[in-house]
């Protein structure tokens, strides 16, 4: 992906989180005090499972460029840095995936 | 490849703390911990859907103090990397360059990343 493109997208991605990051990290703050019936209840919400959904995908996408910033920043050997450039992109699908499966489908 | 003997520039050590290489190299740290935070979340949904023993089992250490202790942390990570997010965003606009508006930016910042953190945590415990 080219820099300025990387950038672009680092800042959208950015902009789309924050918020989802910020409320869901509240709701589950909330839900610690609450059980198990409630927290089904929480993620039973059709608006809710596409809000974590969004999150997670664009979530792990903004992480991804990110961390390719920081393994060039401070990873010197070239064949590290593509192990850890892979690690992180095989992260940021699985996670996401995961998510998706396991909210459409067990919960 | 040889070695390459061109000196290199001066690192980090070098030069004095300013707030905003502070802010800069924690808004990085910030954002890897979030990522971890992600991960913590990803778990949650996971044991959610493993039923309700898991569940009770995973609301149990969340709720210990080692529990609280990383659920703070990890809010107030959000919460630093959340409003220094959008300092950088005016910034790329480009506003608030001059040193001392990039000092109080600064400050502000980490105050009410603080204060963010406490009020989400206060509200998000029903204690207020």
């Amino acid at each position: 992906m080219k820099e300025t493109r990387k950038w672009i997208f680092h800042r959208i991605s950015a902009v789309i989180v924050a918020p989802l990051f910020a409320w869901l990290y509240f709701t589950l703050i909330s839900l610690s005090t609450k059980n198990y019936q409630e927290a089904i209840y929480f993620f039973e919400n059709s608006l809710v499972r596409i809000l974590v959904i969004v999150l997670f995908f664009v979530g792990f996408f903004h992480a991804k460029i990110s961390l390719n910033e920081i393994f060039n920043d401070y990873i010197h050997d070239p064949k590290i840095k593509n192990v850890a450039n892979i690690l992180s992109l095989i992260l940021s699908i699985i996670v996401p995936v995961i998510i998706l499966i396991l909210l459409v489908y067990k919960i | 490849m040889t070695d390459n003997q061109n000196p290199l520039s001066p690192h980090l050590q070098i030069y004095r703390w300013h707030i905003s290489s502070l802010l800069s190299i924690t808004h990085r740290i910030s954002g890897v911990i979030n990522l971890f935070s992600l991960i913590l979340i990803f778990f949650w949904v996971l044991v959610l859907s493993l039923g309700e023993n898991h569940y009770e089992s995973f609301l149990l250490v969340i709720n210990s103090f080692v529990g609280k202790f990383f659920l703070i942390g990890f809010t107030w990570s959000m919460s630093f990397h959340l409003l220094s997010g959008i300092r950088h965003l005016i910034w790329d606009f480009g506003y608030g360059f001059e040193i001392k508006t990039a000092n109080i930016s600064g400050i502000i910042v980490i105050i009410s990343s603080l204060i963010l953190t406490v009020v989400f945590w206060l509200m998000g415990r029903g204690l207020i």
